[in-house]
Order: C-alpha cells, then structure tokens, then sequence
C-alpha cells in the first residue's frame, strides 16, 4: 500500500514537472528580452564586429591559431549563452515578488521542481542564442570549421554554461525584482568584458589578464576555442567551471531555502 | 479481495456522516490543536483549536490582521506553526498539498508573464493527478472567450477568474479561498458564489476568507470570526447574529463622545462613522431614555435589530485592548 501510494505521489509530482518544464519553456522563448538579449543581440554584434567594424582587420585574418571570424564566434556564442543561461534570474525575482511561486507551491509540483525547471529552462534556452550566432559565422562569414569541432564547440559552450545558470538563479533568489536586472546586467557585462569576450585576453595588461583567466567566462570561451583549434577539451576549464557552478549552486541553494523560509510570511 | 486505498485516490464525497466509504480519518477536513504562530513579537495566532468536517463550507470572518491569511497559510503549509499541530485531510499539509486533493486561491498571487490563459489552465491541469474536463474548468470559470488571451492583458477581475480556474483545475476536495472576489464585479463575483454552493452541494470542503460579511452571510454553513489571533465566535451565521441579542441604536450627532456613549446603559460597542454613531445595546430603550438625558443634539434615531455585521462589530471590539495594539 505504501508502495502504491508512493509510486503514484511520485508519478503525479513528475507529471507536474514536464508540465512545468513545458509551460517555462514556451513563456521564455515567447519572452521579448530574451529574443532580443540572447539571440538578436549577440549576433549582431557578431556580424558588426567582424564585418563593419573590423577596421583593417577582417573575419579572415589569423588570431590564436584561427581566424578572427571564428575567434569572434566562439566569443559571442559564448556570450549568447551566458546572456540566455542568466535570463531566469529577472524572472524568478519577478515570479516571487509576484506571488506566483507562492501559489504553485499549493499544488503538487514539489518545491524543488521550481527551481530544477528554471535550470532545465536556462539550457533549454541557451541553444537557440548560440545557435544564432554559429550560423552567423558560418553562413555570413564563411567560418570554415569541421563537423567534429562545430559539435564540440556547440556542446562544450551548451553545458558549460552550468555556472552562468546557477548564477540566474542566485540573483533571482538574492534579488527583488526591481534590482535583479541590475544585478544580473553587472555581473554579465563584468564576466564577460573581464573575460576577455568582447577584446581578447591578450590584449589586456598582465594583473587583468591574470583576473580575466580565473573567471568561468573565459573558461567557457576558451572550451570553445580547443574545440575550433582541433584541440581536446582543456581538463583545467572544465574543473575550473565545475568549481564554480558548486560554489555557485551551493549559494543559490542557500538563498532558496532561505527565501522559502520568508516567502509565506 | 480489494484494493489498498492510496492517497491519490478519489474518496467518495457524502454529506452522510456515516458513510461507510468515507475513510474515517477524513471526517475531519482540517484540525488545529492548540496552534500559535508568531512572527517576530506579533502573535498571529493565539492557541487556536479548530475542527472542519468534510463538506462544510466555513467562512473565516475577521478584520486586517487578524489572522485569517495565517491560518491558510498554516492549512496549506506556506508556514510552519511555532507551536501546535495542524491537519489538513489527516495529513501533514504538506503531504496533503502534493496529494492533489487540495485547491486554493491565494491573496494577491500572481500570473506569470508571457503567458496565455488556456495554457495556464492546460498547466494547472496537468499538476493534479485527477484533474476536471478543459471545457469545464473555462465553462466554470467563465474563460470562454479568454483563453487565447495573454495574462498581461487581463484585467483585475478577469486575473481571479483565471486564479478561480487553477483553483478546481485540480477537482480538489477541500478548497481554500483567501478574499477570493476581491476586484470581481457583482455579476462574477454572484455567479462563482453559485459555482461554490455548487461545489459544496456536492460535498466539498469550503474554507474561505473574506471582508464581505453579506459572503459570509449567505454562503457559509458556519462563521468562524477571528480577532487578534483568537477565534472570538464560531457557529452558523443565525446563531453569531442571535448571540448579539439587543439591537443597534444608530443616529447623526454633532458632537460624538465614545467615552460617555458607552457608559449608557445596555451598551456594547461604539461605533463612529463620520457623524453616525451606532450602538450596540442589549437594551434598546434604556439606553435611548438614557441617551435623551444627555442633552446632546442627535438626529435620524433609528433603531434595528443586529445584523451579522453589527454582531462582527460587536464581537471584534468587545475586547478589553485597544485595537492598535496590534501594530
């Protein structure tokens, strides 16, 4: 009997889940900031930076053992993700000042289903936005890439962008929802510039230089980068992204409880 | 040989207290024993004892603060209580929440963005393991012509609908609305009380909350009224307006003095609106002959016998503290 009874609680919570996972999904590809911040956005900085406005400079000429028109891809694809991936935080600071977790936590869909969907949604929706940007490379820029190397930048960027989702969500839990723009706004410009995504890390003095390679912006682009260089992944990135999406999670888990804690007051 | 009654299965529904169907620990819907909650130095709720048998339809009756969204929050395990043991449908409200079998309106919850009305009722049907037709649920909650809506686009009253919609969606056996018609106009707001009867006629649990005595008045089988985190009456609407026997001395007067009008004899409660003052007496002529004596210039006397919100003034201000020692 405790069985049964069991097996059909747990049916019904992962029931609710897919219908979670299903509903976030279309609100967040449906959602106007995202089509323009993840996918209109860095792809046509992609196309700016590497056409119009390389002065001199064009998608062809050599950076790092490639072509700036696939150095700058990977930069921007990079970006993409990181931009989608933290998208959940303004929403999730919006649907809690809203009171709309509070209702979906008087339904069946357990409490940790929320936040398990959002991360869920955070990859979901990265996809789209790297995607945009590879094809800008490829079909606008003629960026010549293997099949192999193309598949193993896309997923090395598409699940090692973990720590930037973790990240949505501790803003999203850290912040209400007239600040979690501007927070999350600062730590996208602050990762990405410092990492080296917008000018390359080579370019900026030493001590810079130093800070931008501990950052998981950098690893995250420089994943992408072994991949177009016909390298394997570096086993130094993935630690290092790995480190951070733990310490992040573990903080974003923190928060939740604790505003699980004060939401019903 | 029969089959193990599990947790998502739907228990016949009966007003019959004898039911041999009815599992036995679902008589009672909900319990509080003993139950306080605090927060910080304000006491919520104050040793609360409370029994709701399945079927009932109660409506919680109280001013701001006191209390009534903090024992939904407690049924519906939003808070723990800081002593005390509450029962939802004899389970842990938590356990009895991810069963399914509970539905509820929140005060205040919001829609999420970026989404249509349909898809949330689609949604909210798929978080229950029993849910009610599509068509039903629109047809209840008049979304008929909604559903392709965005939330955004809503109005107030059209937002409750949908809240109204993710309430049954789940075709729940014990219902918790916290001020449900709330931005709904008349015309809504008479056709969900219709739906609710409805529902109860059919033997669902009812608990809600409301400013609207008159909701109270009509809807409720049993008025619980809340005050300063105790309940202060409990019994069917009739017997809370019986228990204010006298009746309501209300007139215009010029120079209102509290103080002296509730030193007149038969006198229970002050109640000052602008220039009407309405008393509360148990003793209508005496304290009008009382009240001639004190030579203050009064106009439009009229005198009536107490009506359910007379009996909630009465009943909510007979206390021995000032109200504002709440805040």
């Amino acid at each position: 009997m405790i069985a049964i009874s069991h097996a059909a609680r747990t049916s019904t919570a992962f029931g609710a889940f897919a219908a979670f996972v299903t509903i976030e999904i279309r609100r967040a590809l449906r959602n106007r900031r995202y089509v323009m911040f993840s996918v209109a956005f860095p792809t046509g900085f992609y196309l700016l930076y590497t056409g119009v406005l390389a002065s001199g400079a064009s998608a062809d000429s050599a950076i790092d053992g490639t072509t700036w028109g696939a150095y700058f891809m990977v930069s921007m694809a990079t970006y993409a993700a990181m931009v989608a991936a933290l998208s959940g935080a303004i929403v999730i600071a919006r649907e809690r000042s809203s009171g709309w977790t509070r209702q979906l936590r008087v339904t069946p869909l357990p409490a940790a289903g929320y936040v398990a969907g959002k991360l869920v949604v955070a990859y979901v929706v990265t996809l789209p936005a790297i995607a945009a940007v590879v094809i800008a490379g490829i079909a606008v820029d003629h960026v010549s890439l293997s099949a192999v190397a193309l598949v193993q930048m896309f997923l090395s960027i598409a699940i090692g962008v973990l720590p930037f989702a973790a990240l949505g969500l501790l803003i999203g839990y850290l912040f209400d929802a007239d600040s979690a723009q501007g927070a999350m706004m600062v730590s996208l410009f602050g990762l990405a510039i410092l990492g080296g995504l917008w000018a390359p890390i080579s370019s900026f003095p030493d001590t810079l230089a130093t800070i931008g390679r501990m950052l998981p912006s950098f690893r995250l682009a420089d994943l992408g980068r072994d991949a177009i260089a016909g390298r394997g992944p570096d086993l130094a990135d993935i630690l290092v992204l790995a480190a951070y999406a733990t310490a992040i999670g573990a903080l974003a888990a923190w928060r939740y409880r604790a505003s699980e804690q004060r939401a019903s007051g | 040989m029969t089959l193990p009654t599990t947790l998502s299965d739907r228990p016949p529904r009966s007003h019959a207290p004898d039911g041999a169907a009815t599992p036995a620990h679902e008589a009672i819907a909900v319990r509080f024993e003993a139950v306080t909650r605090r927060f910080g130095a304000v006491t919520a709720l104050d040793a609360i004892d409370l029994s709701i048998a399945t079927g009932e339809t109660v409506a919680l009756l109280g001013p701001n603060g006191a209390g009534k969204s903090t024992a939904i929050g407690l049924l519906l395990g939003l808070l723990e209580p800081t002593s005390g043991t509450v029962r939802t449908l004899g389970l842990t409200p938590a356990a009895a929440v991810a069963s399914g079998r509970i539905g509820s309106m929140l005060q205040g919850a919001g829609l999420p963005a970026n989404a249509r009305v349909g898809e949330l009722v689609d949604f909210a049907r798929r978080l229950y393991p029993h849910p009610l037709a599509r068509a039903t649920i629109i047809e209840r909650a008049g979304l008929g012509a909604l559903t392709g809506r965005s939330v955004e686009t809503l109005s107030g009253g059209e937002a409750q609908r949908v809240r109204f919609a993710i309430a049954i969606a789940g075709d729940p056996d014990l219902v918790f609305l916290d001020e449900p018609t709330v931005a709904m106009d008349v015309e809504t707001r008479r056709a969900f009380w219709a739906d609710m009867r409805r529902s109860a006629g059919e033997g669902r649990t009812i608990l809600f909350a409301t400013h609207y005595l008159e909701e109270a008045d009509q809807v409720a089988d049993r008025v619980v009224v809340l005050d300063r985190g105790r309940i202060v009456a409990d019994g069917s609407s009739r017997s809370i307006r019986a228990r204010v026997r006298g009746r309501t001395v209300r007139f215009d007067s010029v120079e209102p003095d509290p103080a002296r009008l509730a030193t007149l004899p038969g006198v229970s409660a002050v109640d000052i609106r602008g220039a009407t003052i309405s008393l509360a007496t148990t003793d209508a002529d005496a304290t009008v002959a009382a009240l001639v004596t004190l030579r203050v210039p009064i106009r439009d006397l009229e005198v009536t016998g107490a009506d359910l919100e007379d009996a909630f003034v009465a009943l909510t201000s007979a206390s021995d503290e000032p109200k504002e020692s709440s805040r």
